[in-house]
């Protein structure tokens, strides 16, 4: 394939060095006065008033990792240890145990070290039951390292509940 | 010895003793087929046909497992057919088979994950429903089976007819219908039915031990020896979390081939036994380890002051490395006790791999010369107990309490003025001991065994130990040190520089040189 040249219109540099400053002091005085008449004409502000008022999150928002608890309150986990082994901060613990239900495996202990989470949903990508999904939880702040170990019970969060990550995740993982 | 020949596979010429399977041949030589059925130490069955490859000369594909190597073979593996021929084996096996890696435990070392990761398609083209078979089967005191997973292979059919001829496992009916099932009067209880586990590419036999208990990508793989009888079984331990989970076979064909008895196989718990002792007990109660090893070594030395050392006995322990028991006899000579004896529990025994002495190193402290006499010179040391010439005693391991009528050993116990034990867990009988020290496992330690035939083979540390925590060698060079002023150290390599300069059997070989498969000892044993 023959190179082919383009000439791109840069922009000249600003002679003045203050010539920038003006321009931007410019754009604040303007939000400034924009504001202040929009609110005297009854404008709404964009403002979320936390905690009183909570911004509903895009299901691609990645929270903290839950786990999916199928409508007879069951989790879907069946304790395969991948999430496991694709962490990269080594969060998750299971042990596994067995069960006389078809599936014959579930997680007796699954544990969960928020403080060492760092959200990035490798686990949800390695899950091949779609059994741990990033929920659109990020307030988890406690006041003890001990508070930050989620336990199985804690982390079982209704299907129903998680439906827009669920439908958010299919096509992305092209799973039927 | 059969002739070796030259056979030529990609235009490679490797070198083949005539008449093996040219499949063997090709992977000593390091050329990967894939394969199934074939196994080195079983019949050839050639069921699978994974192994397919063109031999100039032949019209067909030939299943390479079960063509014996001829001179100038000219052998093609890179073969538009053979990439069609294993792409149709590998399609053929996923047919039925239920994909339940999530929860299979064979998942990470199974045959039919791996080959269907090289060879296999993405997607499946059968439309029609998976064919439903018995799971969980229990069909042995040990072992499970899963119908739908098994690729009728037959390897564990082979197996159990020709290792252990036992014959407890079949393939029921034909065709589409084959399944792998055992006869209704007889389940598959045989002593060595969990090498099945081992050899069934897939996850269709499963050991009722390791079922659902960890994911084989996060164990850690020691090679090292069993410890659980006198052959001394090349094994694999396999930890996590600093606990073994499961001891596997290891090939070595001067011992036990790729084999190993199930009570070896299962004897790991003990290691994590909640009721180990967990640090030393000085008159009863814990110590540290600077403590007990003053409380000992000033008992011994008052001991052989007020009593001479001939009134001290030792029983040595055949569970400890060939290292330790040498600076054993170091520290008895030091110590100058004349009666020495090795107490070996004894159990049922096969002409296979299982072996009466329920103990790794016998054979290794008969070698050394600390004890003499048929019965180890146990007799006679009870015996000076009884007497009253003998009036402590040093006490390696707890074997003594397995072979010694109890009453009896709690009278000889009773008549002790000193005595010093090591040993895994405490004991009631042990209620009058000075110092006891807890003992290290196989599993905690570098060192050897002498197996049964003179075979010096190496076990490694695969757990680690407590901070501070000294294995049984190092009590005793601890103890030597003490006693004599020598400042010995155990590090292994001098250990092994002492045992030459003490021109017993050991100092022919040489330590670094012993290799995964062992080294024999020179006849000169016994």
């Amino acid at each position: 394939m023959a190179a082919r040249v383009v000439k791109v219109a840069r922009p000249q540099p600003m002679t003045r060095r203050w010539t920038p400053l003006l321009v931007g002091l410019g754009v604040a005085i303007a939000h400034f006065f924009r504001n202040l008449l929009g609110f005297a004409r009854g404008r709404q502000d964009f403002t979320v008033y936390f905690p009183e008022q909570r911004f509903v999150q895009p299901p691609a928002m990645r929270g903290m990792p839950v786990l999916v608890q199928m409508p007879n309150g069951k989790e879907r986990c069946v304790a395969c240890g991948l999430c496991e082994f694709a962490c990269p901060t080594n969060c998750i613990t299971i042990f596994p145990a067995e069960t006389a239900s078809e599936v014959e495996r579930y997680p007796e202990v699954f544990d969960i070290d928020m403080s060492r989470c760092m959200f990035c949903g490798l686990c949800e990508e390695a899950c091949p039951e779609e059994a741990i999904v990033m929920s659109r939880q990020v307030e988890i702040a406690c006041y003890s390292r001990r508070g930050s170990l989620w336990h199985k019970q804690d982390l079982l969060v209704p299907e129903a509940e998680l439906k827009p990550r669920l439908d958010y995740l299919r096509p992305q993982y092209a799973r039927k | 010895m059969a002739k070796t020949v030259h056979v030529t596979v990609d235009g490679r010429t490797i070198e083949a003793a005539e008449g093996a399977p040219l499949l063997q041949a090709m992977l000593d030589a390091g050329i990967h087929i894939p394969h199934y059925c074939y196994h080195p130490k079983l019949t050839i069955d050639g069921s699978c046909r994974f192994c397919q490859v063109r031999i100039e000369g032949i019209p067909k594909l030939q299943i390479s497992c079960n063509t014996p190597v001829r001179d100038g073979m000219v052998v093609k593996t890179d073969d538009p057919e053979v990439h069609t021929v294993r792409r149709g084996v590998i399609e053929l096996l996923l047919l039925n088979h239920p994909l339940d890696c999530p929860i299979c435990d064979k998942a990470g070392e199974c045959w039919l994950q791996n080959y269907s990761m090289e060879f296999g398609a993405r997607e499946g083209r059968t439309i029609d429903p998976r064919r439903k078979r018995g799971k969980r089967l229990d069909i042995g005191e040990r072992m499970l089976l899963d119908q739908e997973r098994c690729i009728l292979c037959r390897r564990c059919v082979r197996f159990c007819n020709e290792i252990t001829k036992t014959g407890e496992l079949h393939i029921f009916t034909l065709g589409d219908h084959s399944k792998l099932d055992i006869y209704d009067d007889a389940r598959l209880d045989n002593p060595y039915s969990m090498n099945t586990a081992d050899i069934c590419p897939v996850g269709a036999l499963e050991t009722k031990d390791f079922h659902h208990k960890i994911r084989v990508w996060f164990l850690e793989e020691t090679a090292s020896v069993c410890p659980s009888c006198a052959n001394g079984c090349n094994i694999m331990i396999s930890a996590y979390r600093n606990r073994i989970w499961r001891l596997v076979p290891r090939r070595n064909d001067e011992v036990n081939d790729t084999w190993m008895c199930d009570a070896g196989r299962l004897n790991y718990r003990f290691v994590a036994d909640p009721e180990r002792l967990r640090a030393p007990l000085v008159d009863g109660a814990p110590a540290t380890w600077n403590e007990a090893l003053d409380r000992a070594a000033g008992a011994l030395g008052d001991f052989r002051k007020r009593q001479g050392g001939s009134a001290l006995g030792a029983i040595v322990s055949p569970h400890l490395t060939n290292e330790e028991n040498f600076r054993f006899g170091e520290l008895i000579h030091a110590l100058g006790v004349q009666q020495v004896a090795m107490a070996v529990k004894r159990g049922p025994a096969d002409d296979f791999l299982i072996k009466a002495e329920k103990a790794a190193n016998a054979r290794g402290v008969r070698e050394l010369r600390i004890v003499q006499g048929d019965d180890d010179g146990i007799e006679a040391l009870l015996g000076a107990i009884e007497s009253g010439m003998v009036k402590g005693l040093y006490l390696c391991g707890d074997d003594l309490l397995e072979t010694v009528p109890a009453d009896r050993l709690e009278r000889i116990l009773a008549q002790l003025e000193l005595l010093i034990v090591q040993t895994l867990r405490p004991n009631p009988r042990f209620a009058r001991a000075a110092v006891i020290f807890p003992t290290t496992t196989f599993a905690e330690k570098d060192g050897t065994f002498t197996n049964h035939a003179g075979r010096v083979q190496r076990i490694r540390k695969a757990l680690e130990t407590p901070a501070g925590w000294l294995n049984d060698g190092e009590i005793f060079t601890a103890l030597l040190n003490a006693i004599d002023a020598r400042g010995a150290s155990f590090a292994l390599d001098r250990v092994w520089g002492e045992m030459a300069r003490d021109g017993n059997v050991f100092s022919a070989l040489d330590f670094n040189e012993i290799g995964p498969r062992g080294m024999q000892l020179a006849a000169a044993g016994k």
